[in-house]
């Protein structure tokens, strides 16, 4: 290893003409970023941009195919996470990498232990960890469980883990996407300090805001291609966006004054429980949905939503409370039942609830509909009338794949198989549709025709309701906003005098409005 | 009461270490399913190992000296050779799980039929018999601790002797040894954290510079060991060290206890000790004698043999039902471990 | 070029992919006991270089074998060997299919010998206590065989409830069942007067159930195999097949089962009832291996060992292999229930003619189910071979997305990296 510390290098690490092939996918193509000391440079690109295979190849995971290298100007070979770590680069994954059973203090020392004889020597590890919290503010219970911690807390952990094996270079990637505006404040706070005490960080985001706010210059990708390097004073959010894609961008969606008409969805003094404790996740949640609007539910992951739309489509009980879906009391409904009484859903998570994955694409698409007498005759099915239907939803809605109506749907995209979702689901042609996540992890592409789709619907006259945890997609695309914070729905914000400052004091439970006294 | 505790204590042994030995899998990240047929493999080695010894003539020269010691310590060298081979043979299911990222289940299927096939083959070729057994003599006389041995006289009955010390095997206090020192391990020191985070979290692990792939093989490897340990201490004191591929069914209830212990030692014990007690009635129940009258309470119950046989299996059923919600695996068992999905 | 075509084509297919995998598992399973007979023989002073090769011989080729005839083992056609073969196939195919339901729907079931034992008490039961002298043995014979596979269902719905609704693996459930079930139908049998006291050459058995004059009849095959225990139980079975085949694949019913095996939050999610779903197919599952046990005992000249508490039948385990060989394909299962069957005849030629036993041929089976469980690697090994041939036939797709960030939340549990390849071979000729 060459010795760090003594070398005129302006760079701490650079990364040249880095190349990386996968079969029949040209990941990073000749790309190169250099890391000056003591700065917070962002990585700036799109879902699929390269980002994360390029930091994949800083830390070891891959081997590039060609390109070198450098810290403090010298070349080097990093083939593990291992010689990630003895030249002091660190990582906060997007993902975060703790062991949830695990207390906040074995996952700090765990594989970078101190041991006697083999045992651990958790004091001396303790004192260190404590020292660390100490001067750089980051506090945490080191004997609470990750499991019961809040994600904000977790980020700290990551923190720690890096800070704990003294490591020089911090690599934070996506580390925004689960936090508050306020925990993002008190982030970049921190991302400050540590550029204070000498440590230079490397911050992978897709946020304008953020990156303009915080980062000292900017790098930008676009599909696995290098774009260029300038400095952020130099520049605006206009003109990185161009960069990042290339064309320029609609921040906006496209869409005229809702026109709300009858009621679709009324939820009274709903609530659900909780795996995770004896109460309840989701507490007393009360409202109308109207057909031609499309009304969000915002909040910060984990408030609650997921088990919200689980109950309401039928997926888990509630504890109480009643839903009425065009009328009828669908509260005890089985899945089936709501669903034919006028209720689509496109689900969270399309790998876990949205697709059988190893059904072909046709058999996908009918997973709402195969049990209809079109579909079927006496318990048999008709298979020239599931391909004649999946011919025209993949002509439709312009749904990509290998070979059709075949295709096993694992083998797909991601954005290919968000969008059969989509077209199964909106041509269910049913009063009320849920989307929960409707972009997750989508490039701007998809994210703009399905945004189009969603509003296309809502001037149709169809009731929309949207889960999203995605602050551009919640002040885009709705026309009520709904804040949950804890299982409760906190505030009725309007998208059109609002501002993000103000839905993140509602999101981070920081203000209340007394919802229930405004109505009666 | 001595009885009791003394044949509970036979079958909850093997039970325990086997268990554990599942837990050092799964803990890991494997699913080992293969424990009735790494424990039928053991059982088969050590039992092959004590037979050739003896037609070796090694026990008689330890006999004729009166050396109970060294008979001692033959049977911990078959401990020990029926632990190796036991490991070897679980290599296969590493291999599989680990580097071809098989099947778990399948994989550990496999090697449970693999077992009592390759050992009866084996063994109708060795013994031309479908039972292998020592070449002379029963297990009690050749290895059951003499109280001689230990300075007591042998007309010395208290409970403590009577318990612990009468017509028992020195494995079963090795056994509660090993036990107790890889609890310890599993918790204390930086192979048992680092063993531990592969089988929650192997993502994480390998990011912090972990080496998943070795934690797993050394997992297994352990499960193996211990499961084959397990299956020759079971031969040898349930069926007088003799071997006929099969072990009843304890590496499957070895499983559930693992599982109603939720995969931790000290829970497990209990469980152990639960399930021996079933056993132990399932086996010997007409004569138990609880409060020493002379009377065998259970006979005098009038119940079929056959429902004390199936008492464990409904209990483990009933057993498994009630803790399910509450059980808690390793997170990522079972779950062939890729660097790509990180 | 064409016919390059052609063949690349024929070696994508996916089926082809399958069965060759299956064969090459077959082939190192033959190896692998070929190997296991060298060594015993070269290693053991009693047994000569000689006898090995008989028993690779033996083990191979045993359907054919027709003895020994001046210390040479002799070998052609043998109508006794190939009609015990599909008698003994019989059960095979119907624990195979019951493992192969199952296993459609996500579930392993490893309880086939307990409903296989289930079936079987039920159907003597039947068969030997409803008086021959009042109702005509044919509708007895019918009675029988359906209560049998009722008792199987029941018995296999167990584990799936446990499944469904407590989340119990079944795994462990089903090997709970089996040996309660062979528990209990020592229990049954034990205090029953259906023992055999009147053929007193043997004890611990249950009457044939000619004593009350049902049995299966031979529907002409005996004439076709003379010599040979084969009766139409094997056109039941193979009906059977037909019928589990056209189930999974051309009903909403198979729509069902395999969507919920194949994800049951999927499934849950468009309305189909899980739970529901996975007891029916676990019962279905155990009427299938209840007809195996049902079938055997009713063939008329076999008879039942009823103190079975100690061990479980093979017939039900070996459904375990012949499911996996086949690839859960009802079809596939009646010719890998064959081949089981002709190792089986093997084995007892083997344990007849030479010093070897008829062990090694449950080794083989072992073999064949360790390869099973990465069988996806020998497919993939095979296309990788394949395509490596025929390159560079698949476009060359746009370097659209880099993998890692397209799919942030790749909640691929249980799903093993072979499959994940296979995915991503395929997403390399897709999207243009």
């Amino acid at each position: 290893m060459p010795d760090s510390e003594h070398t005129d290098s302006e760079y701490i690490i650079e990364m040249l003409h880095i190349t990386k092939e996968f079969p029949g996918i040209i990941a990073n193509d000749d790309i190169t970023l250099q890391l000056r000391r003591g700065e917070i440079h962002a990585l700036l690109g799109e879902n699929g941009a390269g980002k994360s295979t390029l930091m994949s190849v800083l830390f070891g995971l891959y081997q590039p195919e060609a390109g070198e290298i450098r810290k403090n100007g010298q070349t080097v070979k990093i083939n593990s996470p291992n010689d990630a770590t003895a030249l002091h680069i660190g990582m906060v994954h997007q993902h975060f990498q703790l062991v949830e059973v695990f207390t906040v203090l074995d996952n700090i020392i765990l594989g970078a232990e101190d041991t006697k004889l083999g045992f651990l020597q958790k004091k001396e590890a303790r004192k260190r960890v404590e020292a660390l919290e100490e001067k750089y503010g980051l506090h945490v219970d080191l004997d609470a469980k990750i499991e019961d911690i809040t994600v904000g807390m977790q980020q700290r952990v990551e923190i720690l883990k890096m800070l704990y094996r003294d490591n020089e270079i911090l690599i934070f990637d996506e580390p925004t996407a689960v936090l508050t505006p306020q925990e993002i404040e008190e982030l970049m706070h921190t991302m400050r300090n540590l550029t204070k005490e000498g440590k230079s960080i490397l911050f992978i985001s897709h946020k304008l805001n953020e990156i303009m706010e915080v980062s000292d210059r900017v790098t930008v990708l676009r599909k696995g291609k290098y774009v260029g390097t300038i400095d952020t004073k130099a520049t605006s959010k206009e003109e990185l966006s161009r960069m990042m894609v290339g064309r320029p961008v609609q921040l906006v969606v496209e869409k005229g004054p809702a026109q709300p008409k009858e009621p679709i969805l009324t939820l009274e003094n709903f609530s659900v429980p909780s795996h995770l404790h004896k109460g309840d996740a989701v507490k007393d949640v009360s409202f109308t949905v109207h057909a031609g609007e499309i009304v969000c539910v915002a909040g910060i992951d984990g408030n609650g939503q997921t088990e919200f739309v689980q109950a309401l489509t039928g997926l888990e009980r509630s504890s109480g409370g009643t839903i009425t879906l065009c009328g009828q009391d669908v509260t005890h409904a089985s899945i089936r039942s709501r669903s034919q009484t006028g209720m689509s859903h496109i689900p969270e998570d399309r790998h876990k609830h949205g697709l059988v994955l190893d059904y072909t694409l046709e058999q996908n698409l009918v997973l709402q509909k195969y049990y209809e007498p079109r579909f079927q005759n006496h318990g048999f099915i008709r298979f020239e009338e599931v391909r004649a239907y999946a011919e025209q939803l993949i002509e439709q809605y312009d749904v990509r794949s290998g070979q059709g109506p075949v295709t096993i749907a694992r083998s797909m995209s991601g954005g290919n198989q968000q969008k059969a979702i989509v077209a199964r689901e909106i041509d269910r042609d049913l009063p009320l549709i849920v989307a929960v996540q409707p972009t997750r992890g989508l490039d701007v592409g998809a994210i703009e025709y399905i945004h189009g789709q969603l509003v296309a619907q809502r001037d149709a006259g169809k009731a929309v309701l949207l889960v999203s945890l995605e602050l551009d997609e919640v002040m885009n695309l709705s026309d009520r906003i709904l804040v949950m914070y804890e299982g409760e729905i906190v505030g009725e914000l309007d998208p059109q005098t609002t501002t993000v400052e103000e839905l993140g004091l509602y999101m981070a439970g920081a203000k209340r409005q007394n919802r229930k006294e405004e109505r009666a | 009461m001595s009885f009791l505790i003394r044949q509970t204590l036979i079958y909850a042994v093997p039970l325990m270490i086997v268990a554990l030995a599942g837990v050092f899998a799964e803990r890991s990240g494997i699913i080992n399913l293969a424990l009735e047929g790494i424990m039928i493999f053991g059982a088969f080695v050590g039992v092959l190992f004590v037979r050739v010894m003896q037609q070796a003539g090694v026990f008689d020269v330890a006999k004729e000296m009166s050396n109970y010691l060294a008979l001692q310590g033959f049977m911990c060298l078959t401990m020990l050779v029926a632990a190796l081979l036991g490991a070897v043979f679980s290599l296969l299911l590493a291999f599989a799980a680990i580097n071809l990222k098989a099947d778990q289940t399948i994989g550990g299927t496999a090697l449970n039929l693999l077992a009592p096939a390759l050992v009866l083959f084996l063994i109708r070729i060795i013994a031309n018999q479908n039972t292998l057994q020592m070449a002379s003599g029963d297990a009690a006389s050749w290895f059951m601790i003499k109280k001689a041995m230990l300075g007591i006289d042998s007309d010395t009955s208290n409970f403590f002797v009577d318990t612990f010390l009468n017509k028992v095997y020195l494995s079963t206090y090795i056994c509660i040894l090993v036990f107790i020192v890889l609890s310890i391990v599993l918790y204390k020191t930086r192979f048992g954290l680092r063993l531990r985070s592969c089988g929650e979290n192997p993502q994480a692990a390998d990011s912090l510079g972990i080496n998943v792939v070795r934690m797993r093989y050394t997992g297994v490897i352990i499960s193996g060991a211990l499961a084959g340990m397990g299956g020759f201490v079971y031969a040898l004191t349930t069926t007088n060290c003799s071997a006929n591929g099969d072990v009843a069914g304890f590496g499957f209830l070895a499983l559930a206890v693992m599982i109603f212990g939720n995969w931790k030692p000290l829970n497990i014990a209990g469980a152990s000790l639960l399930f021996g007690l079933f056993k132990c009635i399932a086996a010997s129940y007409s004569s138990i004698d609880i409060n020493g009258d002379g009377i065998y309470g259970l006979t005098t119950i009038g119940l079929n043999a056959n429902f004390y046989r199936l008492l464990p299996y409904v209990i483990t059923l009933l057993v498994l039902a009630f803790t399910s919600k509450n059980s808690r695996a390793p997170k990522a068992e079972g779950v062939p471990y890729d660097k790509g999905q990180r | 070029m064409k016919k390059d075509g052609k063949l690349a084509a024929f070696w994508r297919k996916d089926a082809t992919r399958t069965v060759m995998a299956s064969l090459i598992s077959i082939l190192i399973g033959l190896v692998v006991g070929a190997v296991v007979i060298l060594v015993t023989g070269l290693t053991s002073e009693s047994l000569s270089l000689k006898s090995a090769w008989e028993g690779i011989q033996l083990m191979v080729l045993g359907l054919f074998s027709t003895g020994r005839e001046a210390g040479t083992l002799t070998f052609g056609f043998n109508g006794t060997n190939i009609g015990n073969m599909l008698f003994r196939a019989t059960p095979l195919i119907l624990t195979g299919l019951s493992v192969a339901v199952a296993f459609k729907t996500g579930l392993f079931n490893i309880g086939a010998p307990g409903q296989y034992l289930a079936g079987t008490a039920a159907t003597l039961f039947i068969a030997l206590e409803i008086p021959s002298s009042v109702v005509p043995p044919w509708i007895i014979w019918i009675l029988a065989f359906l209560g049998g596979m009722a008792a199987g269902a029941a018995w296999g719905a167990i584990p799936g409830m446990l499944k469904a609704f407590l989340n119990i693996n079944e795994v462990l459930a089903c090997i709970m069942t089996n040996w309660i079930a062979a528990n209990v139908v020592t229990w049954v049998f034990d205090v029953s007067n259906l023992k055999n006291v009147v053929e007193n050459t043997k004890t611990g058995y249950i009457y044939k159930t000619t004593y009350n004059n049902v049995q299966t009849p031979k529907l002409g095959l005996d004439k076709l195999f003379p010599g040979s225990q084969v009766n139409g139980g094997i056109i039941i079975a193979i009906v059977l097949a037909i019928l589990v085949y056209i189930m999974l694949t051309k009903t909403t019913f198979g729509y069902e089962l395999k969507a919920c095996g194949a994800n049951r939050y999927a499934a849950k999610y468009a309305g189909i009832k899980d739970k529901r779903s996975i007891v029916l197919s676990m019962a279905i599952a155990g009427a299938l291996a209840a007809a195996a046990g049902s079938l055997y005992y009713l063939s008329g000249n076999t008879e039942f060992y009823w103190s079975t508490y100690q061990s479980l039948p093979d017939a039900g385990f070996t459904g375990i292999p012949v499911a996996l060989l086949a690839a859960n394909n009802p079809i596939g299962v009646i010719f890998t229930a064959m081949f089981m069957s002709m190792l089986d005849i093997a084995g007892l030629q083997l344990t007849n003619l030479t010093a070897y036993n008829e062990y090694i041929t449950d080794v083989i089976i072992a073999v064949i189910v360790y390869l099973s469980a990465f069988s996806l690697v020998i497919k993939m090994w095979i296309s990788g071979r394949k395509k490596r041939a025929a390159a560079p036939a698949e476009p060359t797709a746009e370097p659209e997305a880099d993998k890692a960030e397209t799919e942030p939340a790749p909640e691929q549990t249980g799903e093993t990296a072979a499959q994940k390849d296979a995915a991503e071979a395929g997403k390399e000729a897709s999207e243009q």
